[in-house]
Order: structure tokens, then sequence, then C-alpha cells
């Protein structure tokens, strides 16, 4: 008899459908490794592939591209030498998603404005940095802005997982 | 509400992952498994939670999670093809003394297995002395012991 034919006593089998359930089970075996690798990379946040940069108009950022809900992380601003008060403008989109826990150092000032907040801090004519600690809140592709004074805004986005 | 979701999302996860690393963690529990379980229960404990540790959240989590297990042994019940699904289908691994090798491959159990399921709820001691080897749906292994020569004479005289 075929060692996968279905043998019906004692018990009656499925064989047909427990062989199918082992080719599932390899295959689930593989997603979980798939998983694991990419985890290792970064997509899930904290790694390489997680790392964003944008620069220009005076400020350069770097941030989590990949972030999880309730996770904190770092925002650094680097201010281009200049004015020793230096004001960041952050959109509604970084209020709504992110809670601030700590910004490094403390700002002078803070104010809210129509499309989000401000901070301002007082930094060295040579420029300086400015780290912002949050604890990501929202779920999915998050649209933030930034601008330094009154120079254009640098947008990048976050993708914030459950 | 996104309690209740949270807890939906969680249970059927989980039950897959349970469910593709196939039966040997779920019967014969080892030192190993009995660890992985802990942190699998302690790491999807706080995603759950999250900052919430008021009375409601765990009444909405604890009544999520029951009725959940309570639907799917109703369906479990109601369909055949079902109980296959969720909870595996027996398969037997020693028939009438024959050992089925392949079988035993794929469900990662080798012989040794057998073995110390047959000492331990039979005391036996040999292949030969074992009739039907069965992977339960459970996980477990049960055996059939064959009736052995002196055993069955011992028998008559009785």
């Amino acid at each position: 008899m075929d060692e996968f034919a279905s043998r019906h006593y004692p018990v009656k089998e499925h064989m047909r459908f427990q062989r199918r359930m082992w080719v599932v089970e390899r295959v689930g075996w593989g997603v979980l490794g798939l998983i694991a690798v990419l985890g290792l990379t970064g997509l899930f946040g904290s790694g390489w592939l997680s790392r964003g940069t944008a620069a220009g108009n005076g400020l350069s950022i770097e941030y989590e591209r990949f972030e999880r809900a309730t996770r904190l992380s770092a925002f650094a601003f680097h201010f281009a030498p200049g004015a020793t008060e230096r004001t960041l403008h952050l959109n509604r989109g970084f209020q709504k998603n992110y809670q601030i826990s700590r910004i490094e150092p403390e700002p002078t000032r803070s104010q809210a404005e129509p499309d989000g907040f401000s901070l301002t801090f007082a930094l060295p004519p040579e420029g300086g940095s400015v780290v912002l600690w949050a604890h990501a809140r929202g779920y999915g592709i998050q649209r933030i802005t930034a601008r330094s004074d009154r120079a254009p805004p640098l947008s990048f986005s976050t993708m914030i997982y459950p | 509400m996104d309690s209740v979701l949270k807890a939906v999302v969680v249970f059927f996860v989980l039950w897959g992952i349970i469910r593709i690393s196939g039966r040997r963690t779920l019967g014969e529990m080892t030192a190993f498994d009995f660890v992985l379980f802990l942190i699998i229960g302690g790491s999807t404990q706080r995603a759950i939670t999250g900052e919430d540790y008021s009375m409601t959240n765990a009444l909405l989590l604890v009544a999520t999670f029951v009725i959940l297990d309570i639907g799917l042994s109703m369906l479990d019940l109601k369909w055949p093809f079902m109980r296959r699904v969720l909870n595996a289908t027996p398969t037997i691994l020693v028939d009438n003394g024959h050992l089925l090798v392949n079988r035993m491959r794929r469900a990662r159990l080798t012989q040794e297995h057998i073995l110390e399921a047959a000492r331990r709820l039979h005391g036996l001691e040999r292949m030969d002395q074992i009739k039907f080897a069965i992977l339960e749906a459970s996980g477990d292994i049960s055996i059939v012991p064959a009736i052995q020569q002196g055993t069955a004479k011992a028998a008559r005289r009785a």
C-alpha cells in the first residue's frame, strides 16, 4: 500500500489534506524566515533600510523611515550656520502622529501655528543640532514637513506600523 | 473599538503561526517549547493591552478571545473540513507494525519519539510490540500495542 494513501483503520485519515498541510507548513516557515530577515534589514523600523535623511534650505533631517506605533524614535535637525535664534516649524502631520517626549536642547519658545507648531531654539552662529524624541501614535504613511525660519519647507514621509 | 480588532488580529495571527509550526510543538512540550510559549505570551500581551490597563479593556479582550474560541469550536463541530483546517487530522505512523518513514520525516518525528510514547503509555520496549502508532490531531502520539504470543497465552490461561 502506498505510504501516502489514506488508511481507514484504526483512524480515518485524510492524507490529501495532510500532505497539502505539510506543504503549507513549509511555505509558512519560509514566510516566517523572510519576516525575520526583513526585520534585520530594518524594513520594520530601526535598521539601515529605515534610516532616512532629508536636506536642503538650511536644514538637514535624520529620521526613521519606518516606525512602529508607541515606539520612541529620534528626529535630528541640523541647522546650517546663520542666526543665533532659529525657529523650526513642523506641520500637523507631525503633531497628530507623534507624541513628543523630549527635546534636546529645550526650545526657548514653542508656539501653535495654523498648520502645526513651531519651536524656537538658541543656537550658535555656526549652526547646531536639535534632537526631538517622539513616540509614534498614528498608523500608516504620514507626510511630514519641516522648515527652518522662513526657508521653503522640507518634506518627507514616514510609515508607522501598528 | 481597537481593543476588539487587536484581539481578533492577534488571535488569528497567533493561531496561524502555531498551526504552521506543526504539531510537534503542541504535543510533547520540551523545556525549550515551554520557554518559547512564555516568550510568545509575554511579547503579544503588551501589544494587545498597549498602554490601556483599564478593567474595561481587560474585559473587552477576554470577551473577544472567549467568543472567538467558542465560534471556532462551533465551526469545528458543524463542518468536518473546518475541523481539519483548525485542528489538524490524525496521521498513522506505524501501520500493523510497519514504520511509515516518509510520513514521519514530514511530521518531523523519529522512531525515538514513537518508542518514547510506547514506553510512557504502555511500558513497551521494542518496535515489534507496537501495532499502530498514531499522531493525533492534538499533537500527541498514541500507541496500540501488538498482542504478544506470551501475553495471548497468559490471557487464555487467566
